[in-house]
């Protein structure tokens, strides 16, 4: 009798303990297209980066994930213009542009999620809630695409001008990711 | 102590162990990060001093950090020294597109003008007139083209899109204008003296359409997107 309570004592806590011990999983960011897309009256231009790298760690069906990009990997097709950009954000004093989020680890079987991110970008820090995604998951791999509806006032960035005409505030990101778990 | 006694003190021992490794380790993962607590829309940060702005790689918190991402240390260091460069570019190339803009008016001026100071019916006042708005057109395009000259260069970019062709113009526009004035007070004196103008004088006019047009074109192929 002694001996199996004494077993008893020495299994729960083991059992309460394993969660702790069980191996995390993890997300790798494969493959990325980032483009902000700028509205001015005599132009229509997207400035694209495929250099993001990204992580997520899961815990406890919960997983953080960060993504970051190079401010300088946006390429928009004009030299003059990147610099120009590179200038008003900031961008050689806050080189990059992170941005972090927590999903539910079940989330990667779904075919849209809302995911709250926090944005630091040009020495500010804006918060995006709610903001729709779409997924397509085959085998390991798990395609996102979404658009995060940035505005220049959210990151304190003055409208640039071209013939002393700003451009529009709104800059739209569209986000495409495949993610790999590991 | 029996063999049996020892057994069970051994696994009461293993026991407590168990628990007291599992308690602070579950403390850490189920804490929320200050990262993901409700912030303001929008909040400054302070620049990178080192090369990992954020905790470091094998931190005892879940959440990645930068230093996981394994960026080159070059590109997530902040460099005021390159943003005070950018800064005084852009500050450079404001007052250079500014001026170009103005400089287009008194250039326009000079062609309208043009019309009356050449051909067989021309006065001297109207000779004057064109070449005074001719000089205000040399002034003002040396000094706008001062600005993009001396604007600093920002080392590694590589020149792409319309402002190539931007500045492959001013190989049309810049000697143009250094061309047009001389040749227009060669036309200029040859008419004072009642002469026809002749020799190299009689350029005058074609370098200046061709080195207006260069001008134009060198402003639209950044304005207009085609």
């Amino acid at each position: 009798m002694n001996k199996k309570i004494v077993l008893l004592f020495l299994f729960v806590p083991l059992l309460m303990a394993l969660p702790v011990f069980a191996a995390d999983s993890q997300w790798v960011l494969e493959q990325s297209t980032l483009a902000y897309h700028v509205s001015h009256p005599l132009h229509q231009t997207e400035g694209m980066s495929h250099a993001a790298r990204g992580k997520g760690v899961c815990h406890d069906g919960q997983c953080d994930f960060l993504i970051a990009v190079p401010v300088k990997s946006f390429d928009s097709g004009d030299s003059n213009r990147d610099l120009h950009m590179l200038q008003v954000t900031r961008g050689a004093q806050f080189p990059m542009v992170t941005v972090r989020t927590r999903l539910p680890e079940t989330v990667a079987s779904s075919a849209t999620i809302n995911a709250d991110l926090e944005v630091q970008f040009a020495g500010q820090t804006a918060d995006y809630k709610q903001v729709p995604f779409q997924l397509t998951t085959q085998g390991n791999e798990t395609k996102i695409s979404g658009t995060i509806p940035a505005t220049l006032s959210d990151f304190k960035i003055d409208p640039p001008t071209l013939l002393t005409l700003p451009i529009k505030n709104e800059i739209p990101v569209r986000v495409e990711m495949t993610w790999r778990k590991q | 102590m029996n063999v049996k006694e020892a057994r069970v003190l051994n696994g009461l021992g293993i026991l407590m162990l168990s628990i007291a490794i599992s308690q602070p380790l579950q403390a850490q993962t189920s804490q929320p990060s200050p990262n993901n607590q409700p912030a303001s829309t929008s909040h400054e940060k302070t620049p990178p001093s080192d090369n990992l702005p954020d905790a470091p790689s094998g931190s005892k918190t879940t959440e990645p950090s930068l230093g996981d991402l394994g960026f080159p240390s070059a590109q997530t260091q902040s460099n005021p020294e390159e943003q005070a460069r950018l800064d005084k570019r852009t500050h450079m190339l404001k007052i250079h597109q500014r001026m170009g803009l103005i400089t287009t008016v008194p250039l326009l001026a000079t062609l309208l003008t043009s019309l009356n100071a050449g051909g067989k019916n021309t006065s001297t006042t109207s000779r004057n007139v064109h070449t005074a708005l001719g000089a205000v057109t040399a002034d003002l395009y040396f000094t706008t083209a001062y600005f993009a000259i001396r604007a600093p260069r920002i080392p590694g970019t590589q020149t792409k899109g319309p402002i190539r062709l931007h500045k492959a113009l001013a190989w049309i526009h810049g000697p143009g204008m250094i061309l047009t004035p001389i040749l227009g007070i060669m036309a200029y004196d040859q008419r004072n003296r009642g002469e026809k103008v002749h020799g190299l004088a009689a350029a005058h006019a074609p370098v200046a359409i061709i080195t207006a047009g260069a001008f134009g074109a060198a402003l639209l192929s950044v304005s207009l997107k085609f």
